[in-house]
């Protein structure tokens, strides 16, 4: 039996230290290495472990939770316990940020007299009304199809003028409506005005009313969408009620994206409420309800960090990276907004690291001011002592990872680099293989492995 | 390249347990790990994937069963090519044309030689696993087809969204290949760049079907077009089947569907546009004879969708909404009419003479100027029919007179397009007039009362300017 488990643990440590960034494998880790203590603590000399070792050898990365509830051993109990002493049960913290909470009632939208709109006016009163038969009654219904079947654009653009209650009317719909063809389409019309092909210094389409960040802003609140996140979580989400968002979010993405690529035509945001769309932008790209609109996120992230002008950005992108990392959580979730900065262009690489080191900072109350010092409080961890918590060490070693190596402008500081390569040098040899506490094995690899790439350098 | 393998090595090691077969918790955020990796590695960090890591990362596109897995590897491939692509054209310097660069060794996700074929074909069944030839495409398509037929509840499962996933990613490949060849055939007229061509392989093995493949995919087309712009009235009916999905997965297949359904349409869109433009670019190496008879024959698609929705009229309205791609619409929309209006000078290429050649729009809008005219078409094509073509083709007209405008092109090529706007709507509310005259009792279709209110409204204001 013994030698059974030895074989084991020997293959686990194998298969851990081929650098696995594994959650629940770390979990058979510790069941075999308790039951090995035990085993050898108290010396039992038939403890009947086999359906259990069975179990786990059949299918090791099957869910273990019936091994561990199984009501009628004291010795499951014990695990558990010893489990959660030990921390494992933080891997548990719920995955995925809910970016939406339940969705509020829509505005009263007042539909705009289509009547007074001077095309379709002076077209009723013309004798060619005699083949369409439009009436005022009809006006909606045929509106609504000369905006499906793309006319609407089409008139907008060979007039180069679009009417106030037209651009309104469009716009609600596109935010508001439950029909998706009506949505879409409303979408396509004004992604269509704003980003036309021509390369002209402004907006060859004159537009009589453009929306402000405000409608954006309270129509993202009527989805359901929490600004103040972690002050609301509790209250907002009850059982009644529907959550957000509404199938309208990606209308909602798209035309946000498309207003910040006309900036050098037309800016929409100012600099602070582009702060705010970055921010909404990386929010809801970590809400796994939107996951399948990733690639969009994706554009409307970099749309939106590339409106800023570069003064404008040097300055933003830190305010930016604080208000992300506030609203962060601490556990392995932070580590999800940050991948959600997907570092393909300079700037969103320059984000990726503030915002990794904001949340660095938080994580320790901000006790550093700056870069050396956080090093230096990273380095100062001894990872040897027992009471030293690995899974925040791993979150850590993470969030450094990102900040040091998405940011370019280190590449002139030795200092840093020398720092960081203690820190790895502490993570990876001070945690020996034999290390039983859960993450260890997990921290001791990435940073050998991140060592490994950064020597190679 | 030490490196290369080094990465290499460590980044597969990540899912080296994770089997296909294995969809557990714990296996798929292997792959997610594994996906990080390979971002930070390749995107961030900027050393070019190695075949086996493209290779793994389409792996997880492939067999990925959740939603968060199947974007995340779709996203990180076309990153990938876009960052490192196998076929690039050289930075235009001192010589004049552009130079076609070729990555030797690089992955491609279709695998089209001799070998593997064979192979597959001894050892019985082919797997799900490797590159796709182009049987492994034809069954892609099969299956994106029942999703189209079958309709919604269907289309939510995570099979379906793979599928359409799948299928763009591929598209996006076909694409990254073919539009620098072509570009530089254009320039040089050197057809062996476009024979070898992804696309021309695909198109070209005698393993499938062709003809059928393409009716396929306007059937596709526009089946996808409906199940990704009808399911939302399905989902808010609360006694749905579908909305007993739980909440989480519903919301989130749902939005993935308009999402992936949309992509994959415009997908279908981008592969016949190819195909066009590989057969127009075929044609002019036919008559310079720098074709071999290896290269084979193949129907111009231009005449199987010419086919289509002539013999389909079902088929006819669905299609030309979909499809909105203004040159090659109008180009579609105007060989439907010169089928009917000049029986003649269709065959005798290029009489010069007739001002009825519809070879152009103001030509075909010229059929429809009087009465007498009208009628001997209408006999041959409905009025429905008609009404739907002109209408479209007026649509077709106005995007291509738009972006000359931007372009700053004036129309030379096309006579047809140097007549002003104006005229165009003159005439177009005339051949409506036409029609309605030699049928009283014809009904206008929307579409057609669209046109006509667009048309009368363009006029309005060109004249009210001019005033």
């Amino acid at each position: 039996m013994i030698t059974r488990l030895i074989f084991l643990l020997k293959r686990q440590i194998l298969i851990v230290s081929s650098f696995k960034l594994k959650l629940i494998r770390s979990k058979i880790f510790i069941v075999l290495l308790l039951l090995y203590d035990i085993y050898c603590r108290l010396a039992l000399p038939r403890v009947r472990l086999s359906p259990w070792m069975d179990n786990i050898c059949e299918d090791s990365s099957s869910n273990l939770t019936p091994v561990f509830y199984r009501p009628t051993s004291h010795f499951s109990c014990y695990c558990k316990e010893k489990m959660q002493e030990m921390g494992g049960e933080a891997e548990f913290a719920t995955r995925g940020v809910h970016a939406f909470g339940n969705q509020k009632p829509q505005p009263l939208l007042t539909l705009p007299e289509f009547g007074s709109c001077p095309p379709l006016q002076s077209f009723m009163s013309s004798k060619l009304n005699s083949l369409v038969d439009l009436t005022t009654e009809k006006v909606e219904t045929f509106l609504e199809g000369l905006l499906v079947n793309g006319w609407l654009s089409k008139l907008v653009n060979t007039r180069s003028y679009i009417e106030k209650s037209i651009a309104k009317w469009t716009f609600y719909l596109m935010l508001y409506s439950s029909k998706e063809e009506l949505r879409a389409s409303a979408c396509d019309f004004w992604c269509n005005i704003l980003l036309p092909r021509s390369k002209t210094e402004e907006l060859p389409i004159r537009i009589e009313w453009f929306p402000s960040y405000c409608e954006l802003r309270s129509a993202l609140e009527t989805y359901g969408f929490l600004f103040n996140y972690l002050s609301q979580t509790e209250s907002i989400i009850t059982d009644s009620g529907v959550r957000g968002p509404p199938k309208n979010i990606r209308a909602w993405i798209k035309f946000a994206a498309a207003c910040c690529r006309v900036r050098s035509k037309r800016p929409v945001f100012s600099a602070s409420e582009a702060e705010e769309l970055v921010e909404v932008a990386v929010f809801l790209s970590s809400d796994h309800q939107l996951e399948g609109l990733l690639v969009l996120l994706d554009e409307f992230v970099q749309s939106v960090i590339n409106y800023f002008t570069d003064e404008e950005w040097n300055i933003s992108c830190e305010k930016i990276a604080k208000s992300i990392s506030c609203r962060s959580p601490r556990d392995l979730n932070c580590l999800q907004t940050v991948e959600c900065i997907s570092g393909v262009s300079t700037r969103s690489n320059h984000l990726r690291s503030a915002v990794s080191y904001q949340i660095l900072l938080n994580c320790f109350n901000n006790k550093a001011s700056n870069e050396e010092e956080m090093l230096s409080l990273l380095i100062s961890i001894n990872v040897k002592d027992r009471s030293c918590d690995l899974f925040q060490m791993y979150i850590y070693l993470v969030l450094t990872e990102n900040w040091l190596l998405s940011n370019p402008m280190f590449e002139l500081k030795p200092v840093i680099y020398e720092m960081w390569g203690v820190y790895l040098r502490n993570c990876s040899c001070q945690i020996t293989s034999t290390d039983m506490r859960p993450y260890a094995s997990k921290v001791r690899t990435k940073a050998s492995y991140i060592l490994n790439g950064t020597t190679k350098k | 390249m030490m490196k290369s393998a080094g990465i290499e090595e460590n980044l597969l090691a990540i899912i080296d347990s994770a089997s296909d077969s294995k969809h557990t918790p714990d296996a798929n955020d292997d792959r997610l790990a594994f996906l990080e990796a390979v971002r930070s590695a390749c995107i961030v960090n900027e050393n070019p994937p190695t075949s086996k890591m493209c290779e793994a990362v389409f792996q997880i596109l492939r067999v990925g069963k959740s939603l968060e897995l199947i974007t995340e590897s779709f996203r990180l491939l076309n990153e990938l090519d876009k960052r490192f692509p196998h076929v690039y054209l050289s930075e235009k310097e001192a010589s004049e044309s552009s130079h076609l660069i070729v990555v030797e060794g690089g992955w491609s996700p279709f695998l089209f030689n001799l070998e593997s074929a064979s192979r597959e074909r001894g050892a019985g069944c082919r797997s799900i696993s490797g590159p796709l030839d182009s049987l492994g495409f034809l069954q892609l398509m099969q299956e994106l087809g029942e999703v189209a037929n079958e309709g919604n509840l269907q289309a939510l499962e995570i099979k379906s969204l793979r599928n359409m996933l799948v299928f763009q990613y591929l598209i996006n490949a076909l694409e990254g290949d073919f539009l620098p060849r072509n570009r530089v055939y254009e320039e040089t007229m050197n057809w062996t760049h476009l024979r070898e061509s992804l696309l021309n392989l695909l198109l070209s093995t005698r393993k499938i079907n062709y003809k059928g493949l393409m009716k396929d995919c306007l059937t596709i087309m526009c089946g996808l077009f409906d199940v990704s712009a009808g399911i939302s009235e399905d989902l808010e009916s609360p006694d749905n089947a579908a909305a007993k999905l739980s909440h989480n997965d519903n919301t989130a297949s749902a939005l993935a569907l308009f999402e992936l359904g949309n992509n994959a349409c415009f997908a279908l869109q981008k592969l016949l546009i190819m195909i066009m433009d590989l057969d127009m670019s075929r044609k002019k190496a036919d008559m310079q004879g720098s074709t071999t008879r290896a290269d084979g024959v193949r129907t111009p698609l231009m005449e199987i969708i010419l086919d289509e929705i002539t013999y389909d009229t079902d088929m006819l309205s669905p299609f030309l909404k979909v499809f909105n791609e203004p040159k090659w619409k109008l180009e579609i929309i105007l060989q439907y009419f010169s089928k009917y209006t000049t029986r003649l000078s269709t065959r005798t290429r290029r009489s010069n003479g007739p001002t009825e050649d519809a070879t152009t729009f103001s030509g075909v809008l010229n059929c429809f100027s009087n009465v007498t005219s009208t009628r001997s078409i209408t006999k041959k094509i409905s009025a429905d029919v008609v009404q739907v073509l002109l209408a479209h083709a007026f649509q077709a007209h106005l995007s291509l007179s738009c972006q000359q405008d931007a372009d700053g092109i004036a129309a030379s090529k096309d006579e047809g397009r140097s007549s002003s706007l104006a005229e165009i709507c003159e005439n177009i509310i005339s051949a409506f007039s036409n029609l309605r005259r030699t049928d009283a009792k014809m009904e206008i279709l929307p579409i057609g009362k669209e046109a006509l209110f667009t048309a009368a409204t363009i006029l309005s204001t060109e004249t009210g300017a001019q005033v």
